[in-house]
């Protein structure tokens, strides 16, 4: 004989499989709101550190999401660079980005605007899936350089529209290409100007978005060299002086200008503690619907205890003691629980599937530590919505069980 | 005369009584009893006189209000819950006129469970029990799809599968026809022959003097021989 749990189980088939099933969604909801949550910012740090720089240098005081507009002026550039740490220069290159909003594949996306000759440090290994990469505005950028001063500036007004409209470049990512339908040669209108997509690369780069820094200012800028956070690539560390080099250098950079310096390694630290707010709402919802989860686990069971009131009798006719029926009650929800678990766990990676294939820009990152807390949330639940029904049916009285009708 | 050691149960001064918005049903007005051992006793009388009641505290299944009861010498009623409800499952086999099987289970599995509870190991005495009843070709079926004088059998087998010091059947043929009720009472007649169980049944039937070896008398709550 199986076990009577087991048994009863099998008996209700119908009951048993709801309960399974609303387990299984909690736990599920559980999973994909963390993971959405998670896999989204875990997504753009990770973008971030594919950036090839040690070092970001984002304005004093600002919230790292809304870091955008022309924070930095001309000045800070030649700062950064001519850092030294232990009598030497400890930069070896100075990334200005540009950061603007555009709409873009049904959603804002951040605009990249960066240097063209910048572009193999946001690059890295990954290659083009299609088009060029940027040509027109490395021409712009040499004939805006015979256009500055000695400050860096220039009368926009003997800029070259040729140059300037040949240099609307955009590339993007291949996941927001896919999202938007975008191919090479694609145009969109930002900012008033038309933009050319000319090369598509594959996901995992820094910006889904690039465009040249030019172009962003002196659309924004009036042209001028303004910029609204700098990466930046630290010169090897002198041999000895590895550890902690970074930290190092970050403090003296942050010293010198007064900006804010952050290890890159640390983005996605402070992205998640920009999100802290919403991380509260997300855990609260979480915790949520664990809770309605649990609640129906219990009423399950304690609707069970009053259902089988007399079979309880009958066991209690037979002999059987408060542990045997807790251990039974227990063991009941135990089976529903870890069933439900490892449904939701199933419906959690194909939610995963479905959320990414429907909007290709968002990512469910399902981590071990949430397959764990599920796991022992299912345990948790299942010993603990168990309890009061088992001890329940344990104090039930056998004469006034077998009479129950 | 009666050695003490004949003796397996004794109830003295057993009383009982219901209490219900606060006023109290006297049921029980000092019963005494005793069983010996491998005895078949009956005891009859009519509906509401105060047999099941009886039955349900000589079973441990009720606390009486007075008096006191011993199984083997050891007094019963003073026993914490736990200790009673161990006794119950080690000593004492119920049958019940409503059967009381257990309907997700098979007959089999319910004959199993008494065994199971006392976390004894089956050894063939499950299948043999089942054999004697005449059950043995429909262990595999519940409850539902047994006529009612099997599921009376299965419980029958249930009762006795673990070797109780005493069986206590109430009504076991109030449910059934005619031709059942005499299967079941010839059934119980030959477990009692064949292993000496002391057995104690109640019923409001007179036509079922004649199974017993001794037949007791209830009225308004008291015993008479």
């Amino acid at each position: 004989m199986a076990s009577l749990a087991v048994a009863n189980l099998v008996h209700r088939k119908l009951r048993s499989a709801l309960s399974i099933l609303a387990v299984g969604l909690g736990v599920a909801m559980l999973i994909v709101m963390l993971g959405l949550s998670h896999g989204t910012l875990d997504e753009v740090a990770d973008r971030i550190q594919s950036v090839d720089a040690e070092l970001v240098v984002l304005p004093q005081h600002e919230n790292i999401i809304f870091t955008g507009g022309a924070a930095f002026s001309e000045k800070y550039r030649p700062l950064i660079e001519q850092v030294e740490l232990d009598g030497r220069r400890c930069v070896a290159s100075v990334v200005p980005v540009l950061f603007d909003t555009v709409r873009m594949g049904g959603q804002q996306q951040r605009l990249f605007a960066i240097d063209a000759a910048d572009l193999p440090i946001f690059l890295g290994p990954r290659r083009l899936a299609s088009g060029t990469f940027f040509e027109a505005p490395l021409r712009l950028a040499a004939h805006l350089d015979t256009l500055r001063n000695a400050q860096g500036y220039y009368d926009p007004t003997r800029v070259d529209p040729a140059a300037l409209d040949a240099a609307c470049e955009l590339l993007l990512d291949s996941r927001l290409a896919l999202v938007g339908g975008y191919r090479v040669g694609h145009t969109e209108t930002i900012l008033g100007r038309t933009f050319r997509v000319v090369g598509i690369v594959e996901s995992g780069v820094a910006g889904r978005v690039f465009c040249p820094i030019q172009v962003l200012q002196y659309i924004k800028c009036a042209g001028m060299p303004w910029a609204s956070m700098f990466f930046v690539k630290l010169a090897p560390p002198p041999t000895g002086h590895e550890a902690g080099y970074a930290d190092r250098c970050a403090a003296a950079i942050a010293d010198r200008t007064k900006a804010r310096v952050e290890l890159k390694t640390a983005y996605g630290a402070l992205l998640a503690e920009s999100f802290s707010q919403i991380y509260m709402y997300i855990n609260s919802a979480s915790a949520v619907s664990i809770l309605v989860c649990f609640l129906f686990i219990l009423l399950t069971m304690y609707t069970t205890v009053l259902e089988r009131t007399r079979e309880i009798g009958i066991l209690r006719s037979l002999g059987a003691g408060s542990g045997y029926l807790v251990r039974e009650f227990m063991a009941e929800a135990l089976i529903i629980c870890g069933s439900g678990t490892a449904v939701g766990i199933a419906m959690a990676y194909t939610a995963k599937y479905t959320i990414e294939t429907v909007r290709p820009l968002l990512t469910v990152r399902i981590s071990p530590t949430f397959l764990f807390l599920a796991a022992v949330i299912g345990l948790v639940g299942g010993i603990g919505s168990a309890l009061y029904p088992g001890l329940r049916a344990a104090r039930i009285d056998p004469v006034a069980a077998l009479n129950f009708e | 005369m009666t050695h003490r050691s004949d003796i397996l149960l004794e109830a003295r001064g057993v009383q009982h009584a219901y209490r219900e918005d606060g006023r109290t049903y006297p049921v029980l007005h000092g019963v005494d009893l005793t069983l010996r051992r491998g005895e078949f006793t009956l005891i009859m009388g009519p509906s509401g006189c105060g047999k099941t009641t009886l039955l349900h505290i000589l079973g441990l299944m009720m606390h009486p209000t007075a008096g006191r009861i011993e199984l083997d010498g050891v007094e019963l009623t003073g026993l914490p819950d736990a200790e009673r409800t161990r006794c119950r499952r080690e000593r004492i086999g119920f049958v019940f006129q409503r059967f009381n099987l257990l309907p997700i289970l098979s007959a089999r599995a319910n004959v199993e469970l008494a065994l199971r509870l006392r976390r004894v190991p089956l050894d063939g005495q499950v299948g043999r029990v089942l054999e004697q009843v005449g059950l043995a070709d429909k262990a595999h079926l519940k409850p539902r799809a047994l006529s009612i004088g099997e599921q009376q059998r299965v419980a029958i087998a249930r009762a006795v599968v673990g070797r109780p010091a005493i069986l206590l059947a109430d009504e076991p043929t109030g449910n059934l026809d005619s031709a059942n009720a005499d299967r079941v009472l010839a059934l119980l007649r030959d477990i009692h022959a064949a292993t000496g169980l002391t057995t104690l049944m109640i019923t409001h039937n007179e036509r079922l003097a004649d199974v017993a070896d001794r037949v007791l008398h209830m009225r308004d709550g008291r015993l008479t021989e």
